[in-house]
């Protein structure tokens, strides 16, 4: 059992569960404060979504998949807290009142949370902020003018009094606060399960039933959570979010920000590591094809022994990283500077997708003539990997439709994806080929972005 | 005062010559300002004190018997209370308006994913842990889980007017094609929950469920117990679109445990268990031949289907439903067959039949438009019939024309380029357009209204499931008593209360609305006698009556509560006329050539669906069912494991509704100003499934006009789409 202290619509309470108790379970079950939802308890359709705020600001999250030592030394805002003590309503609620956002009404308080977190940061990109809220009745636009009604009211006291009211709550004493800290842990237990933003290892918890057995979390590693950029290259800590990384990098990468939107949803983005992302292996990980194309190094401590390798030689196999006991992924340096880098994520559905297949593409052309070329994917094969052989048949030939042409047999030389739910294997194979021409036609100015058409 | 009315002849318009001004406009929904706060309660807010938290097992095989479980494995677990099984159980939900107990089928299995036993346990905790754990051992049988290869099939006797096959031989023009659809899922937000609680021999039952009248006669027959002890309470339900019609295996499941151990048992499905238990819409094979003269009149019209459902269940996917009546023809000809499959059964999802018939029919008329070279609007616009088709009967009320002309003018529909010729950079543009229609009906509804001075209470059992039931029946008080909207209270979902048609068929704002309108035409009456004068003559307005030039405050006239009560069912008019809701819908997309990624970027749909009782719920109700068709066009597919038939997608990272960024910015509805006088007393029409019938084949022509390549397998995933691309 951990206890944790934290701010509970206002008020100071210490929760004493599992490690593995999620924030939904313990509002629902233990507070019965049951205006929160359950719709799927694993992250798909934000119906769970609560706003978090610590010293970074607030955030939305989704309470389904978010451990109860996660919110330690924070301020938590259900929809019940969002209205005013005195049942006045908060400007989001009442627009959602006056322009029909709620029919149901089973998905609204999450649609409140992010709505209110979104007023309290004052984001107006609605689309994306509640793109990871799904709704079956309304159609979504009458939520998104809901939005843009509150857009200018005053915000209300409760937001700043928890902002305040943060520095009064205790350290948690039972969380490591740096990575040496965490380094002693694992030394002491190597079998000790890491958990950073919890997205994907909460699903082992929320669907796949798993005891997790010992864990210990990364959030509070404020030395992890650093992003340093030099004229070169940009270091990033394993513990930032997904979203951090995303404001970082777009000046430098927009199209790999771009994918990074399309990643998850802001809650899960909000809560998802980069590091986590990466040391989960999995072969369906949006950051890594991105990240390999760049030619991304990857930092690994074990106690206080430290190494760094190329981030393609982690992923050694389907379930098997280059990762030893009481080891832990510290950090990534990608280089700056590589202006054409292209990110393509293709899922069945745009937003709010698991990727059937994700490809970077990083190909610098002199004098007409292809001089590197460092090409990623995600989905085609059990691990994140390069397109090694297309690479070669590429590199020293003119960058022209008919050097794609010429490489079209290459790619089934590095590629024998699956067929399975996502899509068959011939589509995967195909697309990862058009791919290339598409990234071709967009370096000719054509523009090829779904969202480069008019919507 | 209670009134029993037929609906044997038209009925005077009195909603449009009362004077409060309420009925129509977009009045918010009183229930917002609790939704908005978390204050709504639906089924799993509630936690009755000394609540047992009760889990279902499920089948792990497609078809054979259970011979034992290893109970006392997981009764050791701590605070597991019992494992329960009852030949009492029902294996899957009742179908909508079934009224009486789903299959109970004891030691059997007929599906992967039934349920076939509850875990008790002192937290949700246990209860699942011992769940996971039972061992359940199986005499396993061979089943046959595709609809493709089952030898079992019955086909129907089809359905025919003139003769199809001459007319189809001697057509000028044909067109034969097949297509098919998924399966695919209602996937409410609210996952589905039940409470049950005992006190002596009555049982009470919360439970989110769409038909409580109906639900409670089910509960009783499940239970073997007379109907007067069932109690069903359903105030806020979390959308439904069919998949809370029939009172489902929670709910049987929660009040056989709570009636055995003597406290409140709740139970409440993971989505997971939802996705593999309640009911599925139906995958469809289906075959469209239409015949036609080289100018365009449409001579031979033949809509065959093959759906699949589980042994026992009754219900067959409706496809050709609309295809029966929107289109004149010499011949028309439609076949069913059903496949009998061991997997998930199935039934009714928002707008059975339209929502998947009318992808295939309405692309089938846009193939055939382009054979004959024909503008596919004109070739509606041409064959519209007189009457309808099959039986001869007259519509009620139809502007099918007036909206797909209204909607072509609004869509620049004049300014359509030849197919597969615009581009922009490697994005295809086409648009494309479909008739929508969805049949009408009115189903036996009750209610009651009680007026004390100038505050009146509604009561009916009826449901609002997200629809605005608690909007509309408020206004239609209101405007009949001559009261602020705010001053009516609707209660709902309560089964001690008047027995009302429930929420389903997009019958309930008519079938409900009317009952309530009845009742309050019935104290309107008392009312005028009161002030004395004739009811004809009375007007009532801000809580005044006047009348033969006497005027009173209603706290004057009513110092004491008076109610009334009053039922309506169906009559002469519902044979003598055919009711329909009609319309048109438009949509642009953009296919992009090299990932076959397809986004919808417009969308209007124009519709004729008889008064309007409050404009903005009615938007967003016809607004909401476009969605629906662009999931059914571009993502919405449940997948199942051919060897066993279990359902693989059973997760919404895996079953694809539209969320945000599949919706366009431009999306535009439009009503016609519409009056059905032999549909109900109110003129109303359905609402609900009209957004829906018609959208998804929209987009589908939309495709084909911006590729030149017609698909015929739904829904249009990229990876379909770039084989048609490069084929």
């Amino acid at each position: 059992m951990m206890k944790t202290t934290f701010l509970l619509n206002g008020e100071t309470v210490t929760a004493e569960t599992p490690p593995t108790a999620t924030l939904l379970d313990w509002l629902r079950l233990n507070q019965h404060l049951t205006g929160t939802k359950e719709g799927c308890n694993e992250g798909d359709c934000g119906a769970c979504t609560v706003m978090v705020q610590d010293e970074n600001g607030p955030r939305a999250l989704n309470a389904c998949i978010l451990f109860m030592p996660q919110i330690a030394g924070k301020a938590i805002r259900t929809v019940e807290g969002i209205r005013a003590n005195d049942g006045a309503l908060h400007p989001v609620q009442q627009a959602m009142v006056d322009h029909h956002g709620s029919q149901c009404g089973f998905c609204t308080p999450g649609f409140i949370a992010s709505m209110a977190t979104a007023h309290a940061t004052g984001a107006t990109d609605f689309d994306d902020r509640l793109a990871g809220n799904l709704c079956r009745c309304t159609g979504y636009a009458p939520i998104i003018r809901a939005a843009e009604a509150a857009v200018d009211a005053p915000e209300p006291d409760w937001v700043g009094a928890d902002r305040a009211a943060l520095a009064a709550l205790p350290a948690d004493p039972e969380l490591p606060r740096s990575s040496d800290e965490l380094a002693a842990i694992l030394i002491a237990n190597p079998d000790t399960r890491i958990i950073a933003g919890g997205t994907d290892v909460g699903l082992w918890v929320t669907k796949q039933m798993r005891d997790l057995g010992p864990v210990v979390f990364l959030h509070a590693c404020k030395d992890l959570q650093q992003i340093t950029v030099t004229d070169t290259e940009m270091n990033v800590g394993a513990g930032v979010t997904v979203e951090t990384l995303r404001e970082a990098i777009a000046p430098h990468y927009p199209s790999f920000a771009e994918m990074l939107r399309r990643y998850g949803s802001t809650q899960v983005r909000s809560a998802a590591t980069i590091g986590g992302n990466i040391a989960n292996g999995s072969p369906i990980g949006d950051s890594p094809p991105a990240l390999i194309a760049l030619g991304t190094k990857l930092h690994m401590r074990q106690g206080d022994t430290r190494r760094t390798i190329a981030l393609e030689d982690f992923f050694i196999d389907y379930g098997k990283q280059d990762r030893h006991p009481g080891e832990f992924v510290e950090g990534i340096t990608l280089p700056l500077g590589a202006p054409d880098l292209k990110v393509y994520k293709i899922s069945k559905r745009f937003d709010q997708d698991i990727s059937a297949l994700c490809g970077a593409f990083n190909i610098t052309v002199q004098g007409g003539v292809i001089a590197s070329a460092r090409i990623a994917f995600g989905g085609m094969a059990g691990i994140p990997k390069r397109a090694s052989t297309v690479e070669k048949a590429l590199i020293g030939q003119p960058w022209t439709i008919g050097t794609i042409h010429a490489a079209r047999d290459a790619w089934a030389q590095d590629f024998t994806p699956l067929s399975d739910m996502r899509a068959s294997a011939d589509y995967r194979l195909e697309v990862a080929r058009n791919l290339l021409t598409r990234y071709f036609t967009e370096t000719q100015g054509i523009p090829t972005s779904v969202l480069e058409v008019e919507l | 005062m209670k009134d029993h009315f037929t609906m044997d002849s038209p009925q005077p318009r009195l909603l449009d010559e009362t004077k409060q001004g309420v009925i129509g406009t977009p009045m918010d929904r009183p229930d917002g300002p609790r939704k908005v706060s978390g204050t709504a309660d639906y089924t799993a807010d509630h936690a009755p004190d000394g609540m047992a938290h009760g889990v279902l097992v499920r089948a792990t095989i497609a078809r054979g018997r259970i011979t034992g479980m290893d109970r006392d494995t997981v009764l050791g677990i701590d605070g597991v209370i019992d494992v329960i099984t009852d030949p009492r159980m029902i294996r899957n939900p009742a179908q909508g308006m079934a009224g009486s107990a789903p299959v109970q089928t004891g030691d059997e299995v007929h599906y992967h994913g039934q349920p076939i036993a509850l875990v008790v346990a002192e937290t949700f905790e246990a209860a699942r842990d011992a769940a996971q754990r039972l061992t359940v051992h199986y005499h396993a049988e061979a089943a046959a889980v595709s609809p493709e290869t089952t030898p079992d099939t019955e086909t129907d006797d089809p359905v025919t007017a003139g003769d199809f096959d001459s007319s189809w031989s001697a057509a000028e023009v044909q067109i034969d094609r097949a297509y098919t659809t998924p399966s695919q899922a209602a996937a409410a937000m609210e996952p589905h929950a039940a409470i049950a609680d005992w006190q002596g021999d009555h049982v009470t039952l919360r439970s989110a469920l769409q038909m409580v009248r109906f639900n409670k006669a089910e509960l009783a027959d499940t239970l073997g117990i007379d109907p007067s002890k069932v109690r069903i309470l359903a105030p806020f339900v979390g959308g439904g679109f069919g998949s809370k019609l029939g009172l489902g295996p929670e709910a049987a499941a929660a009040a056989i445990a709570a009636q055995k151990l003597g406290r409140p048992v709740r139970v409440v499905m993971t989505r997971q268990t939802v996705f593999d238990t309640v009911l599925r819409r139906s995958e469809t094979a289906q075959r469209v031949r239409l015949g036609a003269t080289k100018d365009g009149r449409i001579t031979a019209i033949s809509h065959d289907d093959r759906v699949s459902n589980i042994d026992g269940e009754g219900f067959a996917e409706p496809v050709s439903q609309a295809s029966q009546f929107l289109y004149g023809a010499d011949g028309l000809s439609f076949t069913q067959t059903v496949a009998r499959i061991a997997a998930t059964p199935a039934g009714s999802v928002r707008a059975p039949g339209e929502a998947v018939g009318m992808l295939a029919f309405e692309a089938a008329i846009d193939e055939l438009a382009d054979a004959l070279g024909m503008d596919p609007l004109e070739l509606r616009l041409k064959n519209l019939p007189e009457k309808h088709p099959i039986d001869g009967r007259p519509y009620s009320a139809r502007r099918l024309a007036d909206c797909l002309t209204e909607g072509a003018a609004r869509f620049g529909w004049a300014d359509r380029w030849q197919a597969g010729t615009r581009r922009e950079g490697d994005w295809l543009i086409g648009i494309g357009m479909a008739s929508a229609a969805r049949s009408n009906m009115l189903v036996k509804s009750s209610a009651r209204v009680r007026l004390t001075g100038d505050q009146a209470i509604v009561e009916t059992d009826m449901t609002d499931i997200g629809t605005g039931t608690y909007a509309i029946l408020a206004q239609i008080t209101a405007e009949m008593l001559g009261l602020p909207a705010a001053n009516v209270t609707v209660r709902l979902g309560d089964s001690d209360l008047p027995g009302a048609s429930g929420s389903g068929g997009s019958f309930g704002a008519n079938s409900a609305g009317s009952a309530v309108f009845l009742a309050a035409r019935k104290l309107r009456a008392e009312i005028a006698e009161r002030l004395g004068c004739d009811a004809e003559g009375l007007t009532l307005q801000n809580g005044q009556a006047r009348g033969d030039n006497r005027e009173a405050a209603l706290t004057e006239l009513v110092s004491e509560e008076i109610l009334a009560e009053a039922t309506i069912q169906k009559g002469k008019t519902a044979k003598s006329h055919f009711s329909s809701g009609f319309g048109a819908h438009f949509a642009e997309v953009a296919v992009n050539e090299w990932t076959g990624e397809i986004r919808v970027r417009r969308m209007l749909g124009v519709m004729s669906m008889g008064r309007i009782l409050n404009e903005k719920t009615a938007r967003s109700q016809a607004l909401g069912g476009m969605i629906w068709g662009i999931g059914a066009a571009l993502t919405e597919e449940m997948q199942s494991d051919p060897r066993d038939g279990h359902i693989v997608t059973r997760d919404l990272a895996n079953y694809h509704v539209p969320a945000h960024a599949d919706v366009p910015g431009d999306m535009q509805v439009v009503f016609l100003e519409e009056r059905d006088d032999w549909a109900n007393p109110i003129q109303t029409k359905g609402i609900g499934e009209l957004g829906i019938s018609g959208a998804g084949a929209a987009v589908i022509n939309a495709i084909s006009h911006a590729t030149s390549k017609r698909a015929y397998d739904y829904p249009v995933l990229p990876d379909r789409m770039v084989a048609l691309l490069e084929g």
